[in-house]
């Protein structure tokens, strides 16, 4: 069994609470002047995707689940489950929609996504950093104010909506980040 | 490259009114005092013994004259003892809004290292009074910052809370029995209380200390109540042991005469009635001195000048210790106090 000091504790990795592996999605230090540092941790859920908080001493010893990562292919979504396959052995992953909700509108065709299974169940997916996509539905925009950086909503090849500069149009290539879902360049093909 | 925060504001203007709201706060938080003849103080930030937290890490530096005369130097981590020697002087009621400063922490949502403290002491007082001056100020702040706002709904960050007159209040043990379904004598007790402890799920062991035990409780179950309730909340009476600087109440001496003050779930301020008794104050002292050895932080003297200060005679006096940051982030209705500052520790130190 391994454990970490929780002041280690970092948004990503896996924790067992309540019994199951749970994701970190949020920390925070506290060093409120009573009592012992603390950190405040948001954990995910893997079976319901509902959040929950819990705050640790930083000096805790807190176990880390032992969670397996694999690079698997995005398939399809079939209601609340979505697939993945492993290119190589062609093994199939299933995992609950709602533990990728927030991130679903970067799933493209084929995209590579590393699985993590736990006890050989799959209980979520981590995306790359940054996703690459076509722009399928852009408006022509008028230059307004160019102090105020202007920019527009285009929409993307899956369906998602991203603010992008003015000068993006349909049918061009962009980088999005997949955490704050912000555009970062266009690619020229 | 990321963009600094000066850079932009310059790309849109309309940022400005968000970092200008600290002006707005620091206004109104200086004409409320004035106009309740407070004199407003301004105490050294680098002094040679600064407070004495045991939970908390200073900024040590040093000062060298041209003569090469050297002294251990700090940046304070509150205003506090030097304001109590100028209650000893004489000073009467006094306010003072002063940077402070705390190592080893991280740049956070509520946190920046380098932080603006409000503290105001008044004389012949104790803490309920300053509870009245709390709500008082914050309500102030915030008609005067948002006049449209409707203070029985007012909005922070998409939540809403009842501000008018009068906030709850409930004390600890209350709140214990309430929210954690925990009696006064369990909480008092530290092998009753790790008992429970362990029955709710904590982690205990033979190093788990009844204060742990205390706070993990408290953040777990107690703080996150208090911000479900929607109403702003002195939670007050904390057990003597946390309150190290804090007169005992008299009808419970297991209790010292503190307050906390909680709001949309942040800790707005924590106010004492003070202690005015040295030997009592050195003995508590010596005690934090010993728990900063055990924690492995920075080694200082006591101030052997406050303990003079008291022994010379300080009126009875109840004193709070404010996070401004905090305040202007509500006021400006932003998420972190990060929002607030035009140079944010994280951005200016690349952390």
């Amino acid at each position: 069994m391994a454990t970490t000091n929780a002041g280690n504790i970092s948004k990503g990795i896996y924790l067992i609470f309540k019994g199951i592996p749970q994701l970190v999605t949020k920390t925070e230090f506290m060093s409120p002047g009573k009592g012992s540092a603390i950190m405040r941790v948001r954990f995910k859920n893997p079976h319901t995707g509902s959040a929950q908080d819990f705050t640790y001493k930083t000096n805790e010893q807190v176990e880390v689940a032992d969670v397996e990562k694999k690079e698997m292919q995005f398939l399809y979504r079939d209601g609340d489950e979505v697939t993945f396959m492993d290119q190589r052995t062609y093994e199939q992953a299933t995992i609950p929609f709602s533990l990728i909700e927030d991130q679903f509108g970067y799933l493209t065709p084929e995209l590579k996504v590393t699985i993590l299974f736990y006890e050989e169940k799959a209980i979520g997916a981590s995306l790359p950093a940054h996703v690459t996509m076509r722009v399928t539905e852009a408006f022509d925009a008028v230059a307004g104010n160019r102090v105020n950086a202007p920019k527009k909503p285009v929409t993307v090849e899956t369906g998602i909506e991203v603010q992008v500069p003015l000068f993006i149009k349909t049918g061009d290539l962009i980088v999005i980040d997949t955490t704050t879902g912000d555009y970062l360049q266009r690619v020229t093909e | 490259m990321k963009q600094k925060t000066w850079q932009k504001i310059k790309a849109n203007q309309e940022l400005l009114p968000q970092y200008l709201m600290r002006e707005k706060v620091i206004d109104v938080i200086r004409e409320f005092f004035k106009s309740k003849q407070f004199h407003e103080a301004q105490t050294p930030v680098l002094v040679p013994v600064p407070s004495i937290e045991p939970n908390l890490e200073v900024f040590k530096t040093e000062l060298t004259t041209s003569l090469q005369k050297k002294r251990s130097a700090f940046l304070i981590m509150s205003p506090e003892y030097s304001l109590k020697k100028l209650l000893a002087a004489g000073i009467g009621n006094v306010f003072e809004i002063t940077r402070c400063f705390r190592n080893e922490e991280e740049a956070s949502r509520q946190h920046n290292p380098e932080f603006t403290m409000l503290e105001w002491y008044r004389t012949e007082a104790d803490y309920l009074e300053i509870m009245d001056d709390f709500e008082a100020l914050f309500i102030r702040i915030i008609q005067v910052t948002q006049p449209q706002a409707d203070l029985t709904h007012w909005e922070y960050q998409g939540e809403y809370y009842d501000l008018s007159s009068p906030w709850e209040r409930i004390s600890v043990a209350e709140a214990f029995e309430r929210f954690a379904h925990i009696d006064v004598e369990t909480l008092l007790s530290k092998s009753q209380l790790l008992v429970v402890g362990k029955e709710k799920g904590y982690r205990v062991d033979e190093t788990t200390t009844w204060e742990q035990m205390f706070y993990q409780i408290f953040f777990n179950e107690i703080e996150p109540s208090l911000k479900n309730s929607g109403k702003p909340t002195f939670i007050y009476d904390y057990p003597l042991s946390q309150a190290s600087l804090a007169r005992k109440k008299q009808r419970d001496p297991r209790f010292a005469e503190r307050f906390e003050v909680y709001l949309a779930g942040l800790e707005l301020g924590n106010c004492f009635s003070e202690l005015v008794d040295a030997p009592e104050q050195r003995s508590r002292f010596e005690a934090d001195l010993q728990a900063r050895k055990t924690l492995d932080k920075t080694d200082y003297p006591i101030d052997e000048d406050l303990l003079a200060a008291l022994e010379s005679g300080l009126p009875q006096v109840a004193g709070i210790a404010v996070g401004v940051d905090r305040l202007i982030m509500l006021a400006a209705n932003v998420d972190s106090v990060a929002e607030t500052l035009f140079f944010p520790a994280n951005e200016l130190f690349d952390l």
